[in-house]
């Protein structure tokens, strides 16, 4: 009962801090619309009292800028957006403090121009990857979606906390009703970031709910530039006569069947999976399965399980090559086409399994058609990704493993 | 040939990538021209750079005297020597004022870009106080970090209790 009644003196005094957050800032009628002449009244005023001598009511600096924001932004009203999980949430101020669990989700922020500073607290992941997240160093740390903190998530006072949609539904479940319990004020948002079928509407919603709308369009043009290349090549391919793809993750005989991330992407890049018919998402297949069924393509992903190599902070291609050379060498595999026409390729997880997956997409749809791709150049969209829109000082010349062969 | 020397070529690339890595990103600034009209006075003309919604705030010099603007009605305000502009997506303001032949070159003012929270001195290059802009209250009311920590140790004990 103590318990309880100290939970509760907790909550009004931090709901003392967002009641006023429900109305549109210096809307002075009061009618939901925050007007130029309104917005330009609250800012004459509080010039007027720093500058001038005026003695009238001034809004807040906090208003002032609220109000700024909604009025470039959202029109002047509140904006109401649905997130992934088709949830619908109306916000008359903008999300100033944000705490996200999802490092995919991150990666998707920065890539339409979310400012670093407006993040407060990351995923343990994010930490852990100075190389591509270095400008997050130092933020609190909210542990992970299966293993939350949340001492530092309630410390942070975030007006917002990002969590996937559609994995791991339960404990993000968990963490929304316990960080609720905390502080009732905190919105919740879902995007998986990762998801192709999802990732442009997502982008686009985000865009909105963060202000960076033109970052947003921006970035699609970018990504649609590419997927929009791949898809308008492959379109004249039948589908009988698409190259047949044997794909395999990080654990060996691990593949992708009907409806899993890794089928859609290789029916993106003009391949057909082999295990297409198989129901499990991630189905153990039979070796001899897939030298009865005969790829044209393997495509193997590495950068998990017992493959931690490559990606972003490893420069060493080795790996890559000894792990082509073990499928090669896979009793009687020298029978499959792709063996023996030597179209066995690596690829990492990193640019096939996160936000990053029209990279691998343009990768597999040269290995697929090189006839129809000569002028695509998938190192380039990467390093272009990183170097305009993840703005990363990192040189793909240089630095990192993502495929073999090169 | 030493590959160490710079050749002219060179110092003029290596000029042109200094300043266009020195170049900072699009910055907000307000810019002041100003200029004697026909029948006499100034016509002040302020170049509003990057700023999509924010205010000025002009000081015109003793023994100069407002005489109007083309800024709408409702986006300016004078009182004393002071005149205040909101700016909601213009890029110029212009306003005209009568005095001595020097006073153009002695008015003074600020501005703010409440988006970026930014403020600055009119004809500077750029932002004087980051974050600064508006700045009328405290960020942040002290206690509710405090506050949310407990909040945050009382849930995960009953939590804890509870199983």
């Amino acid at each position: 009962m103590t318990h309880k009644l100290l939970l509760l003196v907790c909550c009004i005094f931090l709901l003392a801090g967002t009641a006023a957050a429900e109305t549109v800032p210096c809307d002075s009628d009061g009618d939901g619309t925050l007007t130029a002449s309104e917005l330009a009244t609250a800012i004459l005023d509080s010039l007027d009292a720093r500058f001038m001598g005026g003695t009238v009511e001034v809004p807040s600096s906090d208003d002032l800028r609220d109000a700024a924001f909604v009025y470039e932004h959202w029109d002047g009203r509140a904006l109401t957006i649905t997130d992934s999980s088709g949830r619908e949430t109306t916000l008359s101020r903008p999300l100033r403090k944000i705490a996200v669990f999802n490092s995919d989700t991150i990666e998707m922020m920065r890539s339409i121009g979310v400012e670093s500073d407006r993040v407060v607290g990351v995923s343990k992941y994010t930490l852990e990857d100075p190389t591509y997240f270095p400008e997050y160093r130092g933020k609190a740390n909210l542990g992970s979606t299966w293993a939350p903190d949340y001492e530092q998530a309630a410390a942070v006072r975030p007006d917002a906390v990002f969590l996937y949609a559609t994995i791991s539904q339960s404990s993000c479940d968990e963490i929304e009703e316990t960080l609720s319990s905390i502080d009732p004020g905190i919105r919740f948002f879902r995007f998986d970031s990762y998801r192709p079928t999802a990732y442009a509407d997502e982008v686009r919603t985000m865009g909105a709910l963060l202000g960076k709308e033109e970052g947003a369009e921006r970035f699609l043009a970018f990504h649609g530039s590419v997927m929009d290349t791949v898809a308008g090549r492959i379109a004249s391919i039948p589908a009988d006569e698409r190259v047949s793809v044997y794909l395999e993750n990080w654990d060996d005989y691990k593949s992708a069947g009907n409806g899993s991330g890794y089928d859609e992407k290789i029916g993106l890049a003009g391949g057909r999976n082999i295990f297409a018919d198989t129901a499990v998402e991630y189905p153990a297949v039979d070796p001899e399965a897939v030298i009865s069924r005969n790829p044209d393509v393997i495509v193997k992903i590495v950068g998990a399980g017992e493959l931690v190599f490559g990606g972003y902070g490893d420069d060493d291609p080795a790996p890559f090559e000894e792990v082509t050379r073990a499928i090669e060498d896979r009793p009687v595999w020298d029978r499959i086409d792709a063996v023996r026409d030597g179209r066995v390729h690596v690829i990492h997880s990193d640019v096939i399994g996160g936000p990053e997956y029209f990279i691998g997409v343009a990768y597999m749809a040269k290995w697929f058609y090189p006839d129809l791709f000569p002028d695509l150049d998938p190192r380039a969209v990467h390093q272009q990704y990183l170097s305009e829109f993840q703005r990363l000082d990192y040189d793909l010349e240089e630095h990192g493993a993502f495929v073999y062969p090169v | 040939m030493n590959s160490s020397v710079m050749t002219p070529r060179r110092a003029v690339v290596l000029c042109i990538l200094i300043a266009l890595l020195a170049a900072p990103a699009a910055a907000a600034s307000v810019e002041r021209t100003v200029a004697s009209l026909p029948e006499g006075g100034f016509e002040v003309t302020l170049t509003v750079t990057d700023i999509p919604v924010g205010g000025i705030v002009e000081t015109i010099p003793d023994g100069c005297t407002w005489a109007g603007t083309d800024h709408p009605e409702n986006r300016t305000r004078v009182s004393g020597q002071h005149v205040a502009f909101a700016v909601v997506g213009e890029e110029t303001v212009r306003y005209r004022m009568q005095g001595p032949a020097e006073a153009g070159e002695e008015i003074a003012g600020t501005w703010e870009d409440l988006q970026a929270g930014e403020s600055g001195t009119v004809g500077s290059d750029g932002p004087r106080n980051p974050g600064e802009a508006a700045q009328t209250t405290a960020p942040g009311a002290p206690g509710f970090e405090w506050a949310a920590a407990l909040a945050a140790l009382v849930v995960l004990c009953v939590r804890r209790c509870g199983r």
